[in-house]
C-alpha cells in the first residue's frame, strides 16, 4: 500500500491510473501465474488478459460468488483454490550486489510475502463462514488499513477505549486490536457481550471512565437503553464507533439521541464498514459522509445485484470487490451481496477534502431483500427499511421478524419487547399502523419478554443479532 | 529483557546478582517513585528502599495478597494503586519527572509518561473477588512477547510449525500469551477463540484445513473435542505437540489425550504444560519430556520466586514444598511485590540446572497444586472438613473408566443451616461395573479427599458435557458449588 498522506490527497484520475497499474500487475503477475482457480479460470475460458486494460474492462471478467469460498464436505481444503501459490524457486528475488544495487529495481516475488501466517473467517452470517488467509503481507495492510481507519476517525493515543467487538477470528476484531496498540490507546479488548456479558462491560467502561465505546449498533443500542437497569451511567461516554453490522443513519441518530440523555451533548457517533473478504474496514469521517476506501488496496465497483452491469457514480447497487495488493487469499470481482443506497462516488469528501473513492448511503443487506407471496401476487419486502424503522424507534427495546406462510399467502410477523415502562399494547397498535402504511405485506404482531427475544435472536450468543427468520419452508 | 539464549545458559550465581541488580534499580525508580500502593507502604513501615540491596532483603517487605488488588464496590479502582503510573495525579505526591528531564522541556515528559501508558488489560478470573484488572504498557507488551518466544523456544516450536489456539477468547492471560507469543515467534497461527466462539465443528474443519503442527488447549475442553474428532472420523494426522494451560495435566488424562491422537492419525504426540498467572503477566513452560516432569523454566529477569511456608510465611528451603509468592521486576503497567499466589508448588523452587535440557533459569516443580484451578473454593469446608478439591481433578481426569465428571456441593433440603452434600456425577467410558466404578471412586475420593460422597450419580456423555457448559462456557463447570449462601 502507498503512503496514506499521498493516496488520501491525490486527485481521482491519478488514483484511477494507479489502480489500473496494481490491477494490471495483480491479474498478470499473481492471479494468472499462482492463483490456482483464476489461473484455470483464464484458460478454461480463453481469457485474454492483454484486453483488460482498465477498469471499464473488468466487466469482461466473471464474478466471483460467496458459496465458492466455501469448504466441502469432501474437500475442507478446497478454499485453497483461492489462495496465492508460494513462488517457486527460480522465481525468487536475487540478491543484488556490488554495482548491481544501483541497478533496475527488482521485480521477482519476494516468498515472504506469500507465506500463510494467519487464518480469519467471514462473519458467516447468511452463509457459512469461509476462510480468508492472510500473509505478513496482508497483516501489514490490515494494520495500515486501520491506522488509516484512525485518522479518518480523528482518534489519537490519549484515548481510553472499551472494544466491545465481538471475538471472532475475523478482519475487523482483528483491525480494531492492531489499530488501537499502534496507536497506543488505553483499550479494553472485551470480545463484547458473547464473551463478557453486557454488565461486565458497562462496568469496565465506569471503571476505566472511557470515553470512547466501540460497538456494533444493536447491541449499543441495547447497552444504552439499558444502563440505568444496570445501574451504570458511562457519564464519560463521549464517542461511539459502530461497525460490525450495517449501521444506518437511523442507528447513527439513535444512538446520538441515547448519549444525549446520559449527559453526553456534544457527542460523536461514527461508523467503520467492515467486509470481511476485503480484509479490512473502512470508516467515514462523518456520518452520511461515506466510507472512505483504500483505493491501493481494494477496487471497489457498483453493480446491478440482479444483471451484474456495472452503475455510474452515486447509484445504488451491489458491493464488488477486486484485491489489489494482497497476498493469501486472493479475489477477484467478488460479490459482496452487501447494496450501497448510496453507491460510489469519486470526487473529493466535502467534509475531510480525502479524495479516495467513497461509498455513500447506507449498506443494506441483499439477504434481507425478501419476495413474499401476497393476494395479488408477488410482493417486494425490503427487510432492511424494517430494521431502519426500527431502530429508529426510541420504544423499542428488542424485535425480530418472522415470514410465516398462512395457506398459500405469506405474511410477516412481528415481535418485539418495548422499553421498560412502555405500554406494550399501544406499542403493539402504533406499529402496526405504522407497517401497514410502509409495507404492502399483511402484518401480525406480538409481545415477548426479554429473554426470549434475547434468546431467539442470539444477542450474546452471534457475531451480531439475527433479526429475520425465514420460516415459510417450516 | 535479558537475551534468553545467554540467560538460559548462565550460572545460577551470576542470575542471582543480575537479579539484585535488578530488584534494585526497579524499588528505586520505579515502585518507590511511581506505584502509589508500595510508595505508600514503604513510607508508612519505614522501609528505605534504597536499603532492599538485592532478592534476599525482599524477605522485609510485607506479603502482598489478592484482597490487597481486588477491586470492591466500595473501592472499584483499587487496582489502580498498583500501577507504576507517573501520571499527574501521582508525580504530584510522589516527585515531578519533568526534574529527570533537563533539556526536553514539556514534550519529553509527556513521551516519558507515555511510555508507560497502559495499552492492554487482562483481567483475574475471580468468582467471589471482582475481576482485577492487570494493565500492561507498550514496554509490557515486549515483556510479554518475549515470555512468549521462550516458552516456544523451550517447546521446542519454530516458524516452520503452525500453531492453533484453542484457548477461549477473553481479556485472560491464557489466550493472549499464546498470541503474543506467535507475534515475537513468528509462527503461523490461527487464534480461533475456542469453541464457545467458533464452534467445536467449525474448529474440527479448521484443524483439517490448516493442518497444523501444534495446538494450544485447556485440558477438559480439549479431551472433549479429541473425543467427538474421533466419533466423525477426523484426520488430524498433523499433530506433533499440544500444550494446555488452565489447570495441572495429570499423567491418566496425557495417556487418554495421546490415544485419541493415535486414533485421529498422529503418532508420538508430545504433551506438554504451563504454568501462568494473571498477576505476573506471563505464562512459563514445563520442559518437555515424555517420561518425567522437570519443572517450569522461569524467566529471572522477570521475576523474582520464593517459596514460603503457607502457614507461617517463612521461606522454605530449595525444593522444598511451599507457596510460591510471586515479585515483579523490570514491569511497568500493573506491578506486585510479595505477591501470595495460594499455589503451593510440591517439589518447591529448583535453583539447578535443568536436567532434561540443561538451561539454568530457576524452575519451579512440576507438581503445583492451584489455587486458581478451583478459584476460592479450594479449600473449602464440606461437612465441617476442610476439602481440597483440587484433588478431583488429578483423581477424575486421569482414571480410565471416566470420560467426563462434575462434583456439585449442596446443602441438604436446600437450607443454609443443614448439612453440607457433595455429589459427583460421572459419565462412563464405555460398559463398565458400576458398582466396581462406585466402590473405587468412593474409596479414592475419601483417600484424596477426606471427605465421603452423598452420592455418584451415572449420567450420560451429552447429558454431563450440557451441564458442564462445554460448548457454551469459557471454561467448563467441573466444580458446582449450589450451597445457598
Amino acid at each position: 500500500m502507498e503512503a496514506w498522506s499521498k493516496i488520501s490527497r491525490m486527485p481521482a484520475p491519478a488514483i484511477k491510473k494507479l489502480q489500473e497499474e496494481l490491477l494490471t500487475k495483480m491479474l498478470k503477475e499473481e492471479m494468472a501465474v499462482r492463483h490456482p482457480y483464476y489461473r484455470n479460470l483464464f484458460k478454461e475460458n480463453n481469457i485474454n488478459l492483454d484486453e483488460i486494460k482498465g477498469i471499464e474492462d473488468l466487466g469482461r471478467l466473471p464474478f466471483t460468488e460467496k458459496e465458492e469460498l466455501l469448504p466441502r464436505e469432501d474437500d475442507r481444503r478446497y478454499p485453497k483454490k483461492y489462495v496465492l501459490e508460494v513462488p517457486k524457486e527460480g522465481e525468487q528475488k536475487k540478491k543484488k550486489k556490488g554495482f548491481a544495487l544501483f541497478g533496475k529495481k527488482d521485480t521477482g516475488p519476494e516468498t515472504s510475502d506469500y507465506k500463510f501466517h494467519t487464518l480469519y473467517f467471514t462473519a458467516g452470517r447468511t452463509a457459512k463462514p469461509a476462510p480468508i488467509e492472510y500473509t505478513h503481507y496482508d497483516l501489514k495492510n490490515l494494520k495500515e488499513a486501520g491506522i488509516r481507519a484512525f485518522d479518518i476517525l480523528d482518534l489519537d493515543r490519549d484515548e481510553t477505549m472499551i472494544n466491545a467487538f465481538t471475538y471472532a477470528p475475523n478482519a475487523f476484531f482483528w483491525q480494531m486490536f492492531y489499530s488501537t496498540i499502534e496507536l497506543g490507546s488505553t483499550t479494553l479488548q472485551t470480545g463484547g457481550g458473547k464473551v463478557l456479558g453486557l454488565e461486565k462491560i458497562l462496568k469496565a467502561m465506569d471503571n476505566m471512565e472511557a470515553p470512547v465505546f466501540v460497538c456494533a449498533p444493536g447491541y449499543t443500542v441495547f447497552a444504552l437503553q439499558t444502563l440505568e437497569h444496570f445501574g451504570f451511567s458511562a457519564e464519560n461516554l463521549e464517542r461511539v464507533i459502530l461497525g460490525i453490522d450495517y449501521t444506518p443513519m437511523e442507528a447513527v441518530e439513535k444512538v446520538s439521541r441515547l448519549m444525549e440523555a446520559i449527559g453526553a451533548k456534544d457527542n460523536k457517533v461514527q461508523r467503520i464498514y467492515f467486509i470481511s473478504e476485503a480484509k479490512s474496514g473502512w470508516a467515514e469521517c462523518k456520518p452520511d459522509f461515506g466510507y472512505h476506501t483504500n483505493p491501493d488496496h481494494i477496487l471497489v465497483e457498483i453493480v446491478d445485484p440482479a444483471t451484474g452491469a456495472v452503475l455510474g457514480e452515486g447509484e445504488k447497487g451491489e458491493v464488488v470487490i477486486t484485491h489489489l495488493d494482497t497476498r493469501g487469499t486472493v479475489l477477484l470481482r467478488f460479490k459482496t451481496g452487501d447494496i450501497a443506497t448510496g453507491g460510489l462516488v469519486t470526487e473529493p469528501c466535502p467534509n475531510c477534502k480525502r479524495t479516495v473513492p467513497r461509498i455513500m448511503g447506507d449498506i443494506e443487506r441483499k439477504a434481507y431483500y425478501f419476495e413474499l407471496q401476497g393476494s395479488d401476487g408477488t410482493v417486494q419486502f425490503n427487510g432492511n427499511l424494517l430494521r431502519k424503522q426500527m431502530l429508529a424507534r426510541d420504544d423499542v427495546l428488542l424485535w425480530y421478524a418472522e415470514i410465516k406462510k398462512d395457506g398459500d399467502l405469506d405474511f410477516l410477523n412481528l415481535v418485539v419487547k418495548g422499553l421498560s415502562g412502555t405500554d406494550e399494547q399501544a406499542l403493539l397498535n402504533s406499529l402496526e399502523q405504522e407497517l401497514k402504511e410502509e409495507f404492502s405485506v399483511p402484518v401480525t404482531l406480538e409481545s415477548a419478554t426479554l429473554d426470549a427475544i434475547a434468546n431467539k435472536i442470539g444477542l450474546e450468543k452471534y457475531i451480531t443479532e439475527q433479526v429475520f427468520f425465514d420460516n415459510r419452508a417450516q | 529483557m535479558e537475551n534468553w539464549e545467554k540467560l538460559s545458559k548462565m550460572p545460577y550465581k551470576e542470575i542471582k546478582e543480575l537479579q539484585n541488580r535488578k530488584l534494585r534499580a526497579f524499588m528505586a525508580n520505579q515502585i518507590y517513585l511511581y506505584s502509589p500502593y508500595y510508595s505508600d507502604l514503604l513510607k508508612e513501615l519505614k522501609i528505605d528502599p534504597f536499603k532492599i540491596k538485592g532478592i534476599d532483603d525482599l524477605r522485609h517487605l510485607p506479603f502482598t495478597y489478592k484482597w490487597d488488588i481486588a477491586p470492591t464496590d466500595e473501592e472499584p479502582q483499587k487496582a489502580k494503586d498498583f500501577v507504576i503510573r507517573p501520571d499527574e495525579e501521582v508525580t504530584e505526591k510522589y516527585g515531578h519527572l519533568a526534574k529527570m528531564s533537563m533539556t526536553g522541556g514539556k514534550a519529553m515528559v509527556e513521551e516519558k509518561v507515555y511510555d508507560f501508558k497502559p495499552v492492554h488489560i487482562h483481567f483475574t478470573t475471580g468468582r467471589t473477588a471482582l475481576p482485577t484488572p492487570f494493565v500492561y504498557s507498550k514496554r509490557d507488551l515486549e515483556n510479554i512477547k518475549e515470555a512468549g518466544y521462550r516458552l516456544l523456544d523451550v517447546f521446542e516450536v519454530t516458524s516452520d510449525d503452525i500453531v492453533i489456539n484453542a484457548f477461549p477468547f477473553a481479556p485472560h492471560l491464557a489466550f493472549w500469551q499464546t498470541f503474543f507469543a506467535g507475534e515475537k515467534m513468528d509462527v503461523a497461527n490461527f487464534h480461533s477463540g475456542g469453541g464457545k466462539i467458533v464452534g467445536t465443528r467449525n474448529l474440527m474443519d479448521a484443524f483439517e484445513y490448516l493442518r497444523p503442527t501444534v495446538a494450544v488447549f485447556i485440558p477438559g475442553y480439549c479431551y472433549y473435542f479429541l473425543r467427538e474428532a474421533v466419533k466423525q472420523g477426523r484426520d488430524f494426522s498433523s499433530i506433533r505437540k499440544i500444550f494446555f494451560g488452565g489447570e495441572r495435566v495429570p499423567p491418566g488424562l496425557k495417556d487418554k489425550i495421546k490415544e485419541l491422537f493415535t486414533q485421529l492419525g498422529a503418532e508420538d504426540v508430545m504433551v506438554l504444560a504451563t504454568y501462568g498467572m494473571t498477576e505476573a503477566k506471563v505464562a512459563w513452560p514445563e520442559c518437555p519430556s515424555h517420561e518425567e516432569y522437570h519443572g517450569y523454566h522461569l524467566y529471572p529477569d522477570l521475576e523474582v520466586f520464593e517459596t514460603v511456608d503457607p502457614e507461617t510465611g517463612d521461606p522454605v528451603g530449595e525444593g522444598e514444598e511451599g507457596e510460591i509468592v510471586y515479585s515483579s521486576l523490570d514491569w511497568r503497567g500493573t506491578a506486585v511485590l510479595r505477591y501470595r499466589t495460594g499455589d503451593i508448588a510440591k517439589g518447591g523452587l529448583l535453583l539447578e540446572p535443568c536436567p532434561n535440557c540443561g538451561r539454568t533459569v530457576p524452575r519451579i516443580s512440576s507438581n503445583i497444586q492451584r489455587k486458581s484451578e478451583l478459584k476460592e473454593f479450594s479449600m473449602t469446608k464440606v461437612k465441617g472438613t476442610l476439602v481440597n478439591l483440587n484433588n478431583f481433578f488429578p483423581l477424575m481426569m486421569g482414571h480410565p473408566d471416566i470420560e467426563e465428571w462434575q462434583v456439585e456441593m449442596r446443602k441438604r433440603n436446600d437450607d443454609p443451616f443443614d448439612m453440607d452434600e457433595i455429589y459427583l456425577y460421572i459419565a462412563t467410558r464405555g460398559d463398565v461395573d458400576r458398582e466396581k466404578l462406585v466402590a473405587d471412586l468412593k474409596q479414592k475420593v475419601l483417600r484424596d479427599t477426606e471427605v465421603s460422597l452423598t452420592d455418584i450419580i451415572f449420567k450420560s456423555v451429552p447429558e454431563l458435557v450440557s451441564q458442564l457448559g462445554m460448548e457454551t462456557e469459557l471454561k467448563e463447570k467441573r466444580i458446582l458449588d449450589s450451597r445457598p449462601s
